[in-house]
């Protein structure tokens, strides 16, 4: 059988080049690497801060820092350094009390720092400035300026720190039984979560952004081997089409064959890659689970092993054969490039949509999405990574994305034939969808 | 008529509204060897790419080894395109078997066969090394290797002796005329008529699309008369051209082709030459292949003559 001829040979190929020995043995390094990056990240990853407090109340900074100092979460694991400024200026208090009124004659304007304060922080003296007006009681306002104000631990530590100093003040004021002040902030101490995620396998303890990052990171492993593999595709065209192998291999056999053995060759040296990935993971995970994070060995259930596998092999053969129908329609690297890059905005845009779907799966815009056949592979495997959707919609989705393969498939045959043979000029549009009315 | 191994019935060709293959009609025997001949851009490779069914006729017939073109029959003919083209990273011998097995040959019947050819082209010691790791000549003979491997019986070679040395061009003549003496069909192209002229029982020249010429080689050649002659000489030539009854010559310094008109000038010519040169032979040739195409052509269309010497 020629098909054979031409998968083994495409199969090789790639099997025996050394980058893909190298990228087969790199990847689960970089994957394990990944598993120990948010412990590591937490443990060695912070910087030490330094954050000033200026205080127009004056009865907040001191509590605060003496709290802080004795907390040894502040010291060790938050790196955080609390200092007063001592010779409050004025100037920022009315600054601040001008922002206020407006705020609440609802003018807009900015926020403004004193030039002195602005320059500490932009030149990176201190890492941020809490600033707390005269009269926080009544408002609860208070204000943090930093360059960097993402580091929501650090917030959080900040908001409910003062806001302890805060009511356990009004409290004494008000209630001069220390009993009753001691029942009272009892009463109100924080409530403390721990997260379980429910699967088949068994509920275990995890953080909220576990899931998140891990689905991300598998999305992008599927992603990129989806593009990889597809890419190869379109330059091996290219360089069929360049090196005018094209007119051998088309006197010698069918250019139905040649197009699907040529997807199937280099689609079944995927299937291999991943397989050694899957062995090698598997291998890895039984010798080091100990050390692992039990939250992200969790996410690595046997089924969603199975999707990633069946929705790569959707994907795969999907954008192979839109690749391979840019690869017969150009004649160099450069034009198909300028084409690929639309394909690969095909693969992006569930990305978008995957953010969306970490908070809520299941929203009508996200479920529809998934059965879009150009965003079935990652969106769908995404929704699995989240939280398995029912089996019938992935049933439907793997059903539809099967059609919608062998429909692109039929037509992709039909421009490979003749794109294939094309030398010279890039054709257009219109010329490449005559291309597939030739019987 | 079935015995016709090739059969060409008035095949057209447009490509974008110019017409690149006229009405070419062509039949060729077992056995023999045509000489598909024109200078370039005449139509040659558009026709090989459509006998060999890479491109479809506007119109016209063709039919290889009795019947229409199939799969079937893609086994049994051997195609070296114009432009040669081998998987650069594969190596010898995966080339080989890669493309052997695509002709249908068995991995046994790949390794004879192969390594008797690497040997005959002396490819031996490459035999593992990567197709881009050979010069370009020695990846044109594995390209050639690869086209006649399979022992078709039908083979069609566009420009053969392209970018090989003298050497390598002997090798591949001496192929060509093994093969013809198997009994192998042969069309080849070339726009190096010296080659032609040695190998071929037949020739059709094409130019612009159009043939202009075809035959037997010996009925052309005794066609176009034995008014040919070449004489080697010492002094200035220059006068011989201006001579009433010399109808062309091809000056090379201390050789040239004249060709006379009509056919009993030759003692006049030879009397003129001796009082102004030294001649050291003069002799009547046949016309040479390139001597009778440029004739030709410059019969067929006279508007653009005489801007290529």
């Amino acid at each position: 059988m020629k098909v054979l001829t031409i998968i083994k040979k495409e199969y090789k190929q790639i099997v025996k080049k050394k980058s893909f020995i190298i990228s087969t043995i790199l990847s689960p390094i970089l994957m394990a690497g990944f598993m120990f990056l948010p412990i590591l990240l937490q443990r060695a990853g912070r910087e030490e801060k330094t954050i000033k407090i200026l205080d127009f109340s004056g009865f907040i900074q001191k509590q605060f820092i003496e709290e802080s100092n004795k907390n040894k979460r502040v010291k060790e694991a938050l790196k955080l350094n609390f200092t007063n400024i001592i010779k409050t200026d004025q100037k920022q208090n009315s600054l601040i009390k001008i922002y206020e009124k407006n705020v609440l004659n609802k003018n807009d304007s900015n926020f403004q720092l004193i030039p002195e304060y602005k320059k500490k922080i932009l030149d990176k003296m201190i890492d941020g400035l809490i600033l707390i007006p005269e009269n926080v009681k009544k408002t609860r306002q208070i204000y943090f300026c930093a360059s960097n104000i993402s580091d929501f631990e650090t917030n959080k530590y900040i908001i409910s720190t003062i806001q302890k100093i805060l009511s356990s003040n009004v409290l004494k004021e008000k209630i001069k039984d220390p009993k009753i002040v001691e029942i009272v902030e009892k009463a109100t101490r924080d409530v403390k979560p721990s997260l379980f995620i429910v699967k088949k396998e068994g509920t275990t303890k995890s953080r909220s952004e576990i899931p998140y990052i891990m689905s991300i990171f598998m999305l992008t492993l599927l992603f990129s081997i989806i593009m990889a593999y597809g890419q190869l595709i379109m330059r091996g065209i290219i360089e069929e089409k360049n090196n005018r192998i094209a007119e051998v291999l088309i006197s010698s056999t069918k250019t139905q064959y040649l197009f699907y053995g040529k997807i199937l060759g280099i689609g079944l040296a995927g299937l291999t890659q991943v397989a050694l990935w899957i062995i090698l993971g598997g291998v890895f995970i039984s010798r080091y689970s100990f050390k692992i994070d039990k939250s992200i060995l969790s996410f690595f259930t046997p089924e969603l092993i199975i999707y990633f596998v069946v929705f790569f092999i959707l994907g795969y053969f999907m954008f192979s054969v839109l690749f391979s129908i840019v690869g017969a329609s150009v004649n160099t690297d450069q034009e198909a490039q300028q084409y690929a890059t639309p394909i690969s905005f095909l693969l992006i845009i569930p990305f978008i949509i995957g953010i969306m779907i970490t908070q809520n799966p299941n929203t009508s815009i996200v479920v529809l999405a998934s059965f879009f056949p150009l965003f079935t592979p990652t969106l769908m495997f995404m929704r699995i990574s989240v939280s398995i959707p029912s089996f019938f919609q992935i049933a439907c989705s793997i059903l539809s994305s099967l059609i919608f393969i062998m429909f692109l498939a039929w037509i992709g045959a039909k421009i490979f034939r003749t794109g294939i043979l094309m030398y010279g000029k890039k054709p257009s549009l219109k010329e490449i969808i005559k291309w597939t009315m030739y019987r | 008529m079935n015995d016709h191994v090739v059969v060409l019935e008035k095949l057209v060709k447009d490509f974008d509204g110019k017409r690149a293959v006229d009405n070419i009609s062509l039949r060729l025997s077992k056995g023999e060897i045509l000489g598909l001949l024109g200078p370039n851009g005449a139509g040659k490779t558009t026709t090989i790419r459509m006998i060999m069914n890479i491109i479809a006729p506007d119109s016209g017939n063709i039919r290889l080894l009795g019947e229409k073109f199939s799969e079937k029959i893609k086994d049994r003919i051997g195609y070296l395109p114009e432009e040669r083209g081998l998987y650069r990273k594969l190596k010898v011998l995966e080339t080989l078997s890669f493309f052997g097995e695509l002709k249908g040959m068995k991995r046994d019947e790949i390794k004879k066969k192969g390594n008797k050819l690497l040997k005959k082209f002396d490819l031996e010691s490459y035999r593992s090394k990567k197709v881009e790791e050979l010069s370009k000549g020695m990846a044109q003979k594995l390209q050639f290797i690869i086209t006649i491997m399979h022992s078709p019986e039908f083979l069609i070679l566009d420009e053969p002796f392209a970018g090989l040395d003298p050497v390598n061009i002997e090798i591949v003549k001496d192929i060509i005329l093994e093969k013809k003496r198997e009994g192998v069909t042969i069309i080849f192209s070339t726009h190096l008529m010296e080659y032609a002229e040695k190998t071929v029982d037949s020739v059709v020249m094409i130019n612009k699309g159009k043939k202009v010429l075809d035959g037997p080689l010996s009925e052309i050649k005794s066609m176009y008369g034995t008014q040919f002659l070449k004489v080697n000489y010492n002094g200035n030539a220059e006068f011989v051209s201006s001579l009433k009854y010399v109808k062309n010559v091809r000056d090379y310094g201390k050789e040239m082709e004249i060709e006379l008109q009509g056919n009993n000038n030759k003692d006049r010519l030879l009397k003129d030459l001796i009082n102004k040169l030294s001649v050291n032979s003069f002799q009547t040739t046949e016309p040479s292949l390139s001597n009778i195409f440029i004739k030709r052509l410059a019969q067929t269309n006279h508007v653009d003559k005489g801007d290529d010497k």
